[in-house]
């Protein structure tokens, strides 16, 4: 209980007296609040109480909380992200509104999608759910990118609308759901879910996949994302990415997958190809994006391209990948968003077909951030990213349902060729950002002609350093608009949060089997359900 | 010593390296220390190699259900030797770029990743599981993106960098599948598993009923193996990364192209031999793209105007004399010819490379022009230099000649039975030729002075040293002449080898040996009769000298991939804004008209509007009661 107590109360209180707090006291409670948060979480992993009290007794709705080793790692996961977004708001709090209100929503959204990975009744789900809306809201229009107003109207909106949408056929899904099981409890779900006939659950897996698809986003529904990216700032990408995105992959675990399985295996052909549609086709805008964060946008759409695909072939391997690439793509995109969006604070913009100081050159600590992003990004061994898309392959190779092998075949092809289109961006964005020539005083003048030189190479050569990879077109848009500050190295929160992300990165690569013994005895238990 | 110490020394002294990226001389110490210690102890477990034996790993195995992933490694006798060549060139390479990297702002990043990127070879070499090769595989290509690309400062580095990890990414495509779908035919990515599943012919019955592996599905996995190879090991059609990653630092390349990388194909394919030689289609592939291989890449390396670059195609030439004793040998026989070439090629061709880096600083830049008669000025680069050439010519008794015996003996036997054998020998008897007259026409190039009647034009060099006073050049070369000294050596006696018994191999005839000794003269002749008056390359390419230096052209037509990938790429992203968020977009106008429509519907200032609403809702009840009455 105090998991959630904690940070809903805490951001709640924030916004409503938090208005003349400065900038340090609020970060500072949000952080000690986030804090407290965290431990509470590390007991609720080790401990798993459980909560049931009445709560609609009239409906028969009861608030029922628990945790299984399903839920663990994405509480984990959130309360770690939680202190990180409170620990960058010490160092930085974008303007648009009081630091109060900016801290509290950043709390209330943590607070909500623990609810959401905790709670136990299918109603109770649906409000944890939909908590996290308002808040993100607020963190996308009113501290969004100073820059442009109606972008980041048009984001906040887009996004309020289109999840909401998405909700709203999730709620009748549930709605359908608990009229016709009988009850809202999600273990007892499990077993009467089981029971409906196959029309009536492939009805309400219909309902329930394209309502959380919108979450996730599984291609063609992604279109809310790049523009919300964009216009939230640093804490509320890396939320959004971190968190709101999992949210997504969890409901459509806990709802179609393990309630209404029938329903679901027949839609699952479907939910894969669109996965691997997904891949294709975000990594290949990414491959031509000139804004950064809509680049790092698009490649979530990729990543979690990975994750649905694994989900759909419905075996263990499948669910065990979907569940750490899940994961790991949180704490990949949580550190780009930390690198970029510090980029974008001190920098303006952080549009590729502009020429900016090679990172690697005046910012080695943000440049290492950043590589390794990238490098987990693509898919590198050792790193976190690799073990979801090498065991969603894997599992896509060998689906539960052997009558549609073919398909699931042509998907892991499709996914293969996506890891090469990865490759490409993750690296057209190093080449154009960490690499470089080391920008001297007399950057005009040099050229890439008299590279033979180490300490003299300088210079603003364009030459082969512009969009398109393996080609050379000439760039137009030199950087004469504005000088970018060189200054752009981490500093304080924002190197501890960074260096804390890339541990996680690290560590969830070389020792995937600490996640993966966690969720194995509710994996097996939820696909022992499987017809 | 066990394998894990190996890996787990290299993975230490690549962390370490990282931390101590402030403290030059400390970095220097970790790497040179570690990369020492752990070619002892790779030499001492070759002296002490026993027959194939399976070992845990530290960490746990993963299950997952139907599949599991044991994660476990292995040594056996051939597994030993190419192991020390591994940390044996490792260490060389960490020696020699104490001094050649000796100013260099980033060395102590430049010497960790070299340490990882041993790890990973050593890695590969030792894995007894899909999944870990494959591991090892991935992460040497992003070192190799790290080395080649380590003066990023240069644009062409950066250009160098990202093609060589994009083709070989592609590549990969075909490794990844080919992994997946072995361990998931088999159930486990153990090694033995994966035989014991995939090896064997399919046994059938009487009545039809056939039990064993599938083989179209196998030859279509050991073929999409393949394709991941021919990019590591840049084949053909992926051959032209590797020339251009020359832009890396030269003990990068010589690690790159001597023991790790590019040989980590032949390797892999070893480990595999018992399923591969039952894929005959997947032979083919290698044969025919080997033999194609080996030939172009030995003509290519005759009309270099850039020493450096004649190296890398002589490597690509190299590789594919050993791709193509596993494409055809003989079931029986088994992979160990190839494994001897990788042995032996990882010797001399270190030497070859740390060589002309020494000769390279002397004369400032790597091109044919600018090293004319450099060996007159550096005595020792000039001896060293010319036993690998020797050595690479594949002259008898020396460790290259005994491995090209080898490898010959080995597709003679594979020529007479089915496969590729036939066609890969007669392109190994030219290249046997082509071979002698590049190595000659280096040596020509380093050996004979400068004669004014050629132009020593703006040679675009690749090797971007900068250019140091003698002063700082001689600083703290002992180390690294010491390391010449060595490899020479070993490239001497080196064929000694075969005295541990760690390669079963074929016994090599004379006849064959009597056959390359006149090949090898014919193609040393032929360089000599040709520069008698300058250089033979110069001579021999003409005016067609670029299209040497572009490798006929390849490169073009990847850009010409690149850019229909990045064509459809836009397309893509104008269908993303325009259509799908077209539809999104449309919704909103949508709500917005009819929303707009609904309100001028309910002004009360119309009464058409409400005629017409208390009409629809009469017709409305109407229906209702039709049903409902119904």
């Amino acid at each position: 209980m105090l998991l959630l107590a904690v940070p809903l109360l805490t951001g709640t209180g924030l916004i409503v007296v938090g208005r003349r707090f400065s900038r340090y006291a609020a970060a500072w409670v949000a952080l000690t609040a986030a804090a407290l948060t965290a431990g509470a979480a590390g007991v609720v992993a080790w401990q798993r109480p459980t909560v049931d009290a009445a709560w609609l007794p009239e409906v028969g709705v009861r608030l029922r909380l628990g945790v299984d080793g399903i839920s663990i790692p994405l509480v984990l996961l959130t309360a770690v992200i939680g202190v990180l977004v409170t620990a960058l708001a010490t160092g930085y709090v974008p303007g648009g509104g009081s630091p109060g209100t900016y801290a509290g929503c950043l709390l209330l959204v943590e607070g909500g999608a623990l609810a959401t990975f905790v709670a136990g009744d299918a109603l109770l789900f649906f409000v944890a759910f939909e908590l996290v809306l308002v808040p993100m809201w607020v963190l996308i229009t009113r501290f969004g990118d100073p820059h442009d107003a109606r972008a980041r109207a048009d984001a906040g909106q887009r996004f309020v609308l289109y999840t909401g949408a998405g909700s709203t056929l999730m709620l009748a899904g549930i709605l359908l759901l608990v009229t016709w099981a009988g009850t809202s409890d999600l273990s007892a779900l499990v077993a009467a879910g089981a029971g409906l006939p196959v029309g009536r659950q492939l009805t309400v897996a219909l309902l329930l996949t394209v309502g959380l698809a919108v979450k996730v986003p599984v291609w063609p529904l992604h279109t809310w994302l790049p523009s919300a990216h964009t216009a939230a700032p640093t804490g509320g990408s890396v939320l959004l990415a971190a968190i709101l995105l999992k949210m997504g992959t969890y409901g459509l675990i806990r709802l179609p997958f393990s309630v209404v399985p029938e329903g679901f295996v027949r839609i699952s052909p479907w939910l894969a190809i669109a996965g691997g549609l997904g891949i294709l086709w975000g990594s290949l805008v990414c491959l031509v994006e000139r804004d950064l964060k809509r680049l790092i946008a698009y490649s979530s759409v990729a990543h979690m391209g990975f994750v649905i695909i694994a989900m759909a072939s419905n075996t263990e391997a499948g669910l065990q990948a979907a569940l750490i690439g899940n994961l790991a793509h949180g704490v990949i995109s949580a550190l780009l968003f930390v690198v970029v969006g510090g980029l974008k604070e001190r920098w303006g913009s952080v549009d590729l077909d502009r020429s900016w100081p090679a990172l690697r050159e005046v910012a080695p600590h943000r440049g290492f951030a950043l590589i390794l992003g990238l490098a987990a990004a693509l898919g590198l061994p050792g790193l976190a990213g690799f073990w979801g898309e090498f065991l969603a392959v894997l599992a896509a190779w060998h689906p539960a349902d052997p009558m549609r092998i073919v398909v699931f075949r042509t998907v892991a092809v499709l996914a293969a060729v996506g890891g090469v289109l990865a490759a490409g961006y993750c690296l057209r964005v190093a080449r154009l950002l960490w690499a470089g020539d080391a920008p001297t005083e007399t950057s005009a003048a040099a050229d890439a002609k008299g590279g033979a030189r180490l300490d003299a190479a300088a210079g603003a050569g364009l030459d082969s350093e512009t969009a398109a990879p393996l080609d050379s077109e000439a760039g137009e848009g030199l950087d004469s608009e504005t000088v970018a500050p060189l200054d752009v190295e981490t500093r304080g929160a924002e190197r501890f949060v960074a260096g804390v992300l890339a541990l996680l990165i690290i560590t969830l690569g070389v020792a995937p089997w600490l996640v993966l013994d966690i969720t194995h005895p509710a994996v097996l238990a939820l696909l022992g359900g499987l017809p | 010593m066990n394998p894990q110490v190996l890996i787990f020394t290299m993975v230490f002294a690549a962390i370490a390296g990282l931390l101590l990226k402030r403290w030059h001389a400390a970095a220097r110490a970790v790497a040179v220390g570690t990369s020492g210690f752990t070619a002892i102890a790779a030499a001492d477990a070759m002296a002490r190699a026993t027959d194939q034996q399976t070992l845990g790993w530290l960490v746990p195995g993963l299950d997952l259900g139907p599949v599991s992933l044991p994660l476990d490694l292995g040594t056996s006798r051939a597994t030993a030797a190419v192991a020390f060549a591994v940390a044996l060139v490792a260490a060389a390479v960490q020696v020699y770029s104490t001094w050649y990297l000796r100013d260099d702002d980033r060395y102590p990043t430049f010497a960790a990743t070299v340490s990882l990127f041993t790890a990973a070879m050593l890695l590969l070499v030792h894995s007894h599981d899909l999944v870990l090769t494959l591991i090892g595989w991935e992460v040497m290509g992003w070192c190799s993106y790290l080395l080649i690309g380590h003066w990023s400062r240069k644009p062409s580095a950066r250009r160098a960098a990202y093609k060589a990890f994009l083709v070989t990414r592609v590549a990969d495509i075909g490794f990844v599948l080919g992994t997946v779908g072995l361990i998931a035919g088999a159930g486990t990515s153990s090694l033995e598993g994966v035989i014991a599943a995939w090896g064997g012919a399919p046994t059938c019955d009487p009545l039809g009923q056939c039990t064993g592996p599938d083989s179209v599905l196998r030859a279509i996995l050991l073929t999409l193996l393949v394709v991941g190879v021919l990019g590591k090991s840049a084949q053909v059609p992926f051959q032209d990364w590797l020339p251009d990653a020359m832009e890396g630092p030269t003990p990068a390349s010589a690690l790159i192209h001597a023991a790790t990388m590019v040989a980590a194909g032949t390797v892999v394919l070893a480990a595999l031999f018992p399923v591969f030689a039952q894929a005959e289609s997947a032979r083919w592939v290698l044969g025919v793209s080997t033999a194609i291989t080996m030939l172009l890449a030995a003509l290519l390396a005759l009309g270099q105007s850039d020493l450096k670059r004649l190296l890398a195609w002589s490597t690509v030439s190299q590789v594919a004399i050993m791709l193509s004793a596993l494409a055809s040998a003989p079931a029986a026989d088994g992979p160990d010819a190839g494994l001897f070439h990788l042995w032996s090629h990882a010797l001399f061709k270190s030497l070859l490379f740390l060589s002309l880096g020494l000769l390279g600083v002397v004369a400032g830049g790597t091109a044919a022009s600018l090293l004319r008669g450099v060996g007159t000025r550096s005595r020792l680069g000039r001896w060293t230099f010319l036993i690998g050439l020797l050595s690479l010519a594949g002259v008898p008794f020396l460790v290259g000649g005994l491995s090209k015996e080898h490898v010959l003996a080995e597709v003679y036997a594979g020529a007479m039975n089915r496969g590729p054998g036939l066609f890969v020998l007669c392109s190994l008897l030219a290249t046997v030729v082509v071979t002698a007259a590049y190595s000659t026409r280096a040596f020509l190039v380093i050996a004979q002075t400068a004669n004014d009647e050629e132009p020593a034009a703006d040679a675009a060099s690749t090797d971007a040293q900068p250019n140091r006073t003698d002063a700082v050049r001689r600083q703290g070369r002992g180390p690294a002449s010491a390391v010449l000294v060595t490899l020479a050596l070993l490239t001497l006696i080196g064929g000694l080898v075969l005295v541990l018994d760690l390669f079963t191999l074929h016994e090599a005839s004379w006849i064959w040996l009597a056959v390359t000794v006149v090949l090898i003269s014919v193609g040393c002749g032929l360089a000599f009769a040709l520069g008698r008056s300058g250089d033979p390359g110069v001579r021999c390419a003409g005016r067609h000298g670029h299209r040497f230096d572009t490798g006929f052209g390849a490169d073009t037509a990847y850009r010409a991939l690149a850019r229909a990938v990045v064509a459809l790429a836009r397309g893509v992203a104008f269908l993303d804004t325009e259509v799908i968020d077209g539809f999104v977009r449309g919704s909103a106008v949508a709500a917005r008209v009819s929303g707009g429509r609904l309100d001028r519907a309910h002004r009360a200032e119309r009464p058409r509007n409400g005629a017409w609403l208390v009409v629809a809702g009469l017709l409305a009840l109407l229906a209702l009661g039709v049903f409902a009455w119904r």
